[in-house]
């Protein structure tokens, strides 16, 4: 458990060392800045459907495009570097196991997606002062943020486990996220209901218009969660036979 | 204690590592020797449990690395070739994460990692970033780092390589200090590094142990004919002459020069000629200058150990090789009608 949050701690406060982190801050900051700027003009137009205020978050093309890059940026590195530097020798040789070196990488870089969205709570605290907000639905939209960040993070550091070459990790990494997140989308062409119900389980974008209106289903949790965890089940075993590569 | 058994490593069906048993025992330092590509590392990653062997076990204090192998891995410290460490981190940094990692009490940390790096004298470097280190530095990082929580058995992996002749001085008069708190074993293909560092000597090649034992008993063992170097004053053209007579020599060589006479003697195993040949001397009236004991050198020992195996096995090879050869040719002529 110590080794745990000593490997944790080190991932999370390696990213700010690297430029890469505050390339990432900055794009996120400017790109969820101007999604702000776009929602207020909508909620500001008499036209506006009266909808819950995250659900313009998530159905917004931006932010499932953001989402996926700055999660394979993120994962990337965990552990292709650490590979190519020779240092998952040292690592390994401490009294951890490999699972508990990919969970802590893991949880390093879940905590660093969580730290980017830190300063967006500042726009439903603006958007508060100016008007009645209902609390509920955004925490449970943060609630909904962190799980798919934690699902596509999983994936990404399966990524990084394939290849000691951060560039390939990334493309690697989004092209299994991007599917992820497409496998849902094709619940529009089913014509089979039931694999319309099927696909719309896996639906990530209906999965975050549940939270933005504040639903939590457990059916969501267990997705995403499950599918995190085979993820890391499978960077676990990728690490064991790439290692000494 | 760290104790090796019929550890064996195979990669695609090459046998990196081939059936090697030994055991260090504390307090030792074994010099695990051998010419570039012999099985070093892949044995070192055995026995540190970053590689599963193919065959054998490793056992660290009397723990058994395959069954418990975070147990036995507290027990190790390593010191790897590729000297990877995090160059964004604090030295005093890195180390008290490699203390967190290892499981080092909270309450203790701080004073083990001030130990650490006093231990290493990189305590002067303690809040410089890693990557601005230079590589004796960096390597003594990567001991304290190793060091930090106390491990009974440490593994180096060419401690010296890479470093400048003063820097190796430093480390070597380290390492020699560690060895009444720790079981030691280090690889190297610097031979006079091992003369000066270990207890005992381990030479592989190609994956199996060829010698083993003290660097005196390895000289001596391997040292095929013993013998004498006299010097004596004067030209003497029959001295090999004089001295072939002598009970036990076997050979005897002559060089003349610079009004001085070299003689080489070599004999039998177990025979000292040292009073039949001071006799001889005194009985011709000729003056010695220098008795010296023929003495192989341990680089001797290496290359005649190493070189030998790689012609042994490359007869074999040739041999197989025609032999294959051979036993195709019958076989074509039968499928022909």
């Amino acid at each position: 458990m110590k080794s745990l949050l000593a490997i944790v701690k080190r991932e999370f406060f390696a990213y700010f060392v690297s430029p890469l982190a505050y390339v990432i801050l900055t794009a996120f900051l400017l790109i969820n800045g101007y999604v702000f700027y776009l929602i207020l003009l909508a909620l500001n137009a008499p036209e506006t459907p009266r909808t819950a205020l995250m659900s313009l978050f998530f159905t917004n093309v931006f932010y499932w495009i953001f989402m996926m890059l700055v999660s394979s940026v993120i994962s990337m590195r965990l552990l292709s570097e650490e590979r190519k530097s020779g240092s998952i020798e040292s690592l390994l040789t401490a009294p951890v196991s490999e699972a508990t070196v990919v969970f802590g990488k893991f949880v390093g870089g879940w905590c660093f997606f969580l730290f980017l969205w830190l300063p967006t709570v500042l726009y439903p605290a603006l958007l508060a002062r100016h008007g009645r907000l209902d609390w509920g639905p955004v925490a449970a939209g943060y609630l909904g943020i962190a799980l798919v960040g934690a699902l596509f993070i999983a994936a990404g550091t399966f990524a990084s486990a394939l290849t000691k070459n951060q560039i390939v990790a990334a493309v690697i990494g989004f092209v299994i996220i991007l599917a992820i997140f497409l496998v849902g989308i094709f619940k529009d062409f089913a014509t089979d209901p039931r694999l319309r119900d099927a696909l719309s389980y896996l639906n990530l974008i209906e999965h975050m218009e549940d939270f933005a209106r504040g639903i939590v289903d457990t059916r969501r949790l267990v997705y995403v969660g499950s599918t995190a965890v085979f993820f890391l089940f499978l960077a676990t075993r990728a690490l064991d036979a790439n290692k000494g590569r | 204690m760290l104790e090796v058994q019929n550890l064996s490593k195979s990669f695609y069906g090459t046998k990196a590592v081939d059936d090697i048993t030994f055991r260090v025992e504390s307090g030792e330092i074994l010099g695990f020797l051998g010419p570039n590509g012999a099985g070093k590392t892949t044995t070192m990653r055995m026995i540190t449990g970053f590689l599963p062997p193919t065959a054998g076990a490793v056992s660290l204090d009397g723990v058994d690395m395959a069954a418990r192998p975070l147990e036995a891995k507290r027990h190790l410290g390593y010191l790897p070739e590729t000297l990877a460490i995090y160059p964004e981190m604090r030295v005093a940094e890195y180390v008290r994460y490699r203390a967190e990692l290892c499981g080092v009490p909270k309450k203790e940390a701080a004073a083990r990692v001030g130990e650490a790096l006093a231990k290493c004298f990189v305590d002067d470097v303690a809040k410089k970033p890693i990557g601005n280190l230079s590589k004796g530095y960096r390597q003594r990082v990567g001991l304290a780092a190793a060091l930090v929580h106390r491990p009974k058995v440490l593994v180096m992996d060419e401690p010296t390589i890479g470093l400048d002749p003063r820097q190796i001085v430093k480390v070597r008069e380290l390492i020699r200090d560690l060895r009444k708190d720790h079981t030691i074993l280090l690889s190297t293909h610097i031979l006079p590094e091992v003369e000066l560092v270990c207890d005992r000597i381990l030479i592989i090649d190609r994956g199996k142990i060829v010698a083993q034992g003290t660097p005196e008993t390895l000289r001596q063992e391997m040292s095929h004919q013993p013998g004498l170097v006299l010097a004596l004053k004067g030209e003497i053209a029959e001295a090999d002459a004089a001295f072939r007579q002598l009970p036990g020599v076997t050979h005897a060589a002559r060089i003349g020069a610079g009004g001085e006479t070299r003689v080489v003697l070599e004999s039998d195993r177990g025979v000292d000629l040292r009073e039949a040949a001071f006799r001889e001397v005194v009985a011709r009236g000729w003056t010695l200058l220098e008795m010296t004991p023929k003495q192989a050198s341990l680089e001797d020992v290496f290359v005649r150990l190493v070189s030998r195996e790689a012609d042994l096995a490359a007869a074999a090879e040739a041999e197989a090789r025609e032999r294959a050869t051979t036993a195709e040719i019958p076989k074509i002529a039968e499928d022909k009608p």
